[in-house]
């Protein structure tokens, strides 16, 4: 399905114009890509998913009975001879955040189907993405190196390794999963199937560059989840 | 034959089933039989919906069946009745959640009185633990359960040293004195439960759970575990007996205590070194 | 590869159809409908055996597939229930039913009937069937998403049957997985049979992911022109609601399944607190067993309503068709729906009230559970009075619905009993239970999916089912399983616990152990009355009495294609147009005693319709 045009209806702002959709025939949200609207509630089922993992984690912490250990040391990194807590973090944060804003551009290049533009600019999230990746699996191997694991660490109770891992874990590969997406939609951008309108490998839809945003919806969202890990393991 | 008779019949024979049934509650024989109260009234309420709108199912079948040139009724919706009908069902509802309310509302609030049991369970077992002279249980843990310390007292917890040790499955109970049960598990879920006691609680490894009931007749029950704890789940029985007062404390003066099991092992680790040294 | 896609028909050339004009600013006579907003869906045919029967991308026959598979495990499930009876009527009378291999069968049963049986038969099956057809689709919007997701499903189903034949066999912790049990030693098939069990429900949730964002995204962004969300058959709301509940609530038990996966595997305590075992403490500590038990039933309750939902919405057309009259209530019936779905969420805690969670918890939520009676009798209440006034035709096809309606209103009261905090301490963990919920969401939605195959069965493959051994079906199934779980709530007021391999001897149970051989009894007549509707289906396919189109006179768009049983793309050349609710029966002053949804008013404008 290419990009919906909608001849001879007017759509009313606010609340009303909700009201109007909801009580319409064939769409509820009028002038949505499939894709899109399929996206935005995976992304809803997701929350639930991390909401979940959050939850066990502050139960789970709540209720051990040794000591959690304090962020500040535990993610500490050696800056020129001197602790400095939370550098690497905070780079990891800015390097995907940042990632999230090429996204955003590049979303808004494909729309006026600038071709070359939106394709730079999916590949730079893409490698925003993987520097990010990196960055992790070198924290992973420093935690390790210093006896963490997910069954025991040295800094106090057992569950915060358990949970550190496993959350991380979990949203390492949704970004991983996401950077394999952006390298490809990036060589899809270069070669023009959304310029042509080609078909995907898997889909009976034309391409079109609603993608590069349905895509970019995903990666926004894995942002964000990011600014809750952040907060709930090393700011809590 | 139609078929509204068989559905008749069915709802004939629920109700006569339910009047004549052979398989009822059994006695009770604690202070919790305000939840049998409220299982009768919602037997009533409840009871009196499903005959209701089954016969009334009935009597559409009988009455409404399909013949050729009749035309069924054209009314898509009646506001004034389903009004009716929600607000009738509503108050049905805050009767049956009331009582059931006010009943939990003891449940969980433990009189002061009640005498601590300590019950600790086990794959497939009980054993129980009562508090000494004064009137209070000492600490566990469960890395401390071992052959010479079979509840996991904690060895520096005065309160622990005069606890009176039940090592066997069958718990004696004084008559109209309230209990408060103290569960906990060394290993998976369990749960102690006394049908003709009602109340239940499950047994949950890591934390201490709890409940509380005041036997009102005297006998032996049996003690049943209800929370699946593995193959050996129905077996895992024991018992409890309550008594009147006198008869009860002389059962309670025959039980060891804590400190007399730590003064025999003593004695034995001496007798050990002697034998050493001899 | 372009020449098996449909060409994408212009929108424009859609909306000239228009009658009355398209455009805004002409005024709109009776017959308007707004032009149309999608474009004609591409779809990709099938030429090949295999991408047409097999890796098919049409949601028809992958509805059929899910059927299928569902149905094998289904009988799986049943087989087990009958070795379970056999033991529990007859205790040792087949030898190789030892008690761990009791508490295999019981796991097993529960976990293939609850998820991989009644959820993917009603969402799988009916949805992918139905849903585009009542909606007037041409398939779902992502049909190779669809097709991967039965995929899934199928490995999943795989992984679940191969714990079948791993060293230790599948895992006998019961349903539930309750921690610290299912991953300890001793425990029956706390090895690989407990790890086969997580992937397989992982994978089922994945599977159920990619089908359930077709369901939702097709009924909210693909309607036919016409078709409000106001004139959408109760069936595609009940399976609509079903799925969102399902998209939240089946992650709470991946995080489960992923957490006490890890437990298992890698030593983590997430749920493991310190535990002695055969003396020795083992290397677990600090973990919460009572987390799991809040994450599985924050899926497990909205999974119960997952399964009813679309029950509900069923039962509400099959009653609604064959007592020719409009369902009662319609706008009442779309809002219990939803209401239920939403407060399924709040309420999940009634399975633990002597879980020793924190007893304050109780009041909220008998609370909340005691809300959700009121939607659910206004349902029943609307059913009845549907019949009210009826006319209504006594075929096989009623005689499930009324059988449903006996078996929910009885397993629905039960509830109330359960929900009640104090009264279910006595009788959580008993026999009551199980006949509880055997009643509500065992019988009752059987009830429903065998109505439902004796009404779409004509549709799905153009002939009737027989009649006769219908009837015979129904009545055996419904009075053999009546009689097994109407007594059995009996069992569980006398105090005999659930999940006993054997229990006689208890000095007051002993009055239990006629009614138990009884129960066993009717258990083994239930469960072969079943192989009278596959011999029904297989005799049907070869002989049966052609259906013709719309054999029920029925409103809604699935009897509406114009070739049946319908083909891929399901509409022929054009899409129809809906112009009322599918419950126009019975109308004064029409013709017949139905209107189909895609009559115009200008063809009824003499009738006294209502509700459009």
């Amino acid at each position: 399905m290419s990009e919906p045009k909608i001849e001879g209806i007017e759509l009313k702002p606010g609340f009303k114009g909700m009201a109007e959709d909801t009580g319409s025939d064939q769409t509820m949200f009028k002038g949505v890509h499939w894709g899109k609207a399929m996206m935005w509630i995976f992304l809803l089922s997701d929350t639930f998913i991390f909401s979940c993992f959050l939850i066990a984690y502050m139960k789970g912490r709540g209720s051990t009975p040794v000591e959690w250990p304090n962020p500040s040391e535990v993610f500490a990194l050696d800056a020129f001879g001197v602790p400095v807590p939370l550098l690497l973090i905070a780079i990891m944060t800015f390097v995907l955040i940042t990632s999230s804003g090429t996204m955003a551009l590049a979303v808004k290049y494909g729309y006026e189907k600038n071709r070359k533009m939106c394709g730079w600019l999916v590949l730079a999230t893409a490698i925003g993405g993987l520097t990010f990746v990196g960055m992790q699996a070198f924290e992973w191997s420093k935690l390790i190196h210093e006896g963490v694991r997910p069954w025991e660490n040295p800094f106090g109770a057992a569950q915060f390794g358990s949970f550190f891992f496993m959350i991380t874990g979990f949203h390492g590969t949704h970004v991983s999963i996401g950077v394999i997406f952006l390298f490809i939609y990036a060589y899809k951008v270069f070669a023009g199937h959304y310029d042509q309108q080609k078909r995907g490998w898997f889909t009976s839809m034309k391409g079109d560059y609603v993608e590069i945003e349905i895509l970019g919806l995903y990666w926004h969202f894995v942002d964000l989840v990011w600014v809750f890990i952040f907060a709930f393991f090393y700011l809590w | 034959m139609h078929p509204g008779i068989i559905f008749f019949l069915v709802i004939l024979g629920s109700i006569l089933f339910h009047i004549f049934t052979p398989w009822y509650w059994t006695d009770v024989a604690s202070n919790w039989g305000g939840m049998d109260d409220t299982i009768t009234l919602t037997f009533w309420i409840g009871g009196g919906v499903f005959v209701a709108v089954c016969l009334f199912m009935v009597y559409c079948v009988f009455k409404f069946s399909y013949k050729e040139n009749r035309k069924a009724e054209y009314k898509p919706e009646d506001k004034k009745l389903e009004k009716i009908l929600t607000w009738a069902t509503t108050l049905g509802v805050v009767a049956l959640l009331a009582p059931g309310l006010v009943i939990w509302n003891n449940y969980v609030n433990v009189p002061k009185n009640a005498l601590e049991v300590d019950v600790m369970a086990w794959q497939w077992g009980w054993q129980y633990r009562l508090p000494g002279k004064d009137g209070k249980l000492g600490t566990t843990q469960v890395v401390n359960v071992n052959d010479d310390n079979p509840f996991g007292i904690n060895l520096d917890d005065p309160y622990g040293k005069d606890d009176v040790m039940i090592q066997s499955d069958v718990l004696n109970l004084e008559n109209n004195v309230p209990v408060k049960i103290l569960l906990r598990s060394v290993d998976v879920l369990h749960n102690w439960y006394v049908p003709q006691f009602r109340a239940k609680m499950d047994a949950v490894p890591g934390i201490v759970t709890f409940y509380w009931f005041e036997p009102n007749k005297t006998g032996e029950f049996e003690v049943l575990c209800v929370e699946y704890c593995g193959v050996g789940h129905y077996a895992m029985r024991g018992g409890v007996i309550v008594q009147e007062t006198q008869e009860y404390n002389k059962w309670l003066d025959q039980q060891e205590v804590f400190s007399d099991l730590i003064a025999k092992q003593e004695k034995m680790e001496v007798e050990k070194t002697k034998l050493v040294k001899k | 590869m372009s020449e098996d896609y449909n060409d994408n028909k212009t929108i424009h050339a859609q909306s000239s159809e228009t009658m009355g004009g398209g455009s805004a600013g002409v005024t709109p006579d009776m017959d308007y409908v707004r032009p149309a907003e999608i474009a004609d869906q591409d779809l990709y045919h099938g030429h090949s055996f295999i991408t047409k029967w097999i890796f098919c991308q049409d949601a028809k026959v992958i509805g059929v597939q899910y059927f299928l598979l569902a149905t094998f495990t289904g009988v799986v499930g049943l087989i087990l229930s009958w070795l379970m009876r056999l033991q529990l009527g007859f205790p040792g009378a087949a030898g190789f039913v030892t008690a761990e291999h009791y508490y295999q069968f019981v796991t097993m049963h529960g976990m293939i009937m609850v998820v991989y049986f009644l959820t993917a038969l009603f969402l799988g099956g009916f949805g992918n069937y139905l849903i585009p057809l009542m909606v007037g689709a041409r398939d779902m919007v992502f049909p190779y998403l669809n097709m991967v997701s039965f995929w899934s499903f199928f490995v999943a189903v795989a992984v679940l049957m191969a714990s079948f034949f791993v060293p230790g066999g599948p895992t006998g912790a019961g349903w539930t997985l309750y921690p610290p049990q299912t991953i300890l030693e001793g425990t029956p098939g706390s090895g690989a049979g407990i790890l086969l069990m997580c992937l397989s429900l992982i994978l089922f949730v994945a599977g159920f992911t990619m089908g359930g964002l077709n369901y939702l995204i097709t009924v909210l962004q693909a309607r036919t022109r016409g078709m409000t969300l106001m004139r959408m058959p109760l069936t595609v709301w009940g399976i609509f609601t079903a799925t969102v509940l399902a998209m939240l609530a089946f992650p709470a038990l991946l995080v489960g399944a992923l957490m006490m996966s890890l437990d298992k595997v890698l030593g983590t305590s997430f749920f493991m607190p310190t535990i002695l075992k055969a003396g020795e403490v083992l290397e677990y500590g600090g973990g919460s067993p009572i987390l799991f038990q809040h994450l599985f039933w924050f899926f497990g309750h909205p999974e119960v309503y997952i399964v009813a939902l679309p029950a509900f919405g069923i039962i509400s057309d099959l009653i609604s068709v064959h007592a020719r009259k409009n369902i009662f209530g319609y706008r009442m019936m779309v809002w219990a729906i939803v209401g239920i779905g939403a407060l399924s969420f709040f309420v999940w805690a009634h399975h633990m009230y002597v879980s020793g969670m924190n007893p304050w918890f109780g009041f909220f939520f008998a609370t909340t559970t005691l809300i959700i009676a009121v939607p659910t009798a206004m349902k029943v209440y609307n059913w009845i009075l549907t019949l009210w006034r009826g006319n209504i035709r006594m075929n096989t096809v009623m005689l499930w619905c009324l059988g449903f309606i006996v078996t929910f209103v009885n397993g629905g009261i039960t509830g109330i009993f359960l929900g009640n905090v104090s009264v279910d301490v006595p009788l959580s963990d008993t026999y009551f239970v199980v006949a509880h919920f055997h009643m509500v969401m065992g019988i009752a939605p059987l009830m429903v999916i065998m109505g439902a195959i004796y009404h779409w069965f004509p549709l799905v493959a153009g002939r009737f089912l027989s009649e006769k051994l219908g009837k015979w079906h129904f009545w055996l199934t419904f009075l053999g399983a009546y009689s097994i779980y109407f007594p059995m709530h009996y069992l569980g007021f006398i105090g005999v616990p659930r999940r006993y391999y054997e229990m006689y001897d208890s000095p007051y149970v002993t009055s239990a152990v006629g009614m138990n051989e009884f129960i066993s009894l009717a258990a083994f007549l239930v469960g072969a009355a079943q192989f009278i509707l596959i011999y029904n289906i297989i005799k049907t396919l070869k002989t049966g009495k052609p259906a013709g189109k719309n054999p029920w006179k029925a409103n809604s768009l699935e009897w509406l294609t114009p070739t049946v049983p319908p083909e891929h793309g399901n509409w022929g050349d054009r899409l129809p147009v809906v112009h009322r609710w599918p419950y126009d029966f019975s109308v004064p002053g029409a013709k017949d005693d139905y209107i189909t949804q895609t009559t115009p008013p200008s063809e009824v404008s003499n009738t006294g319709v209502e509700k459009t």
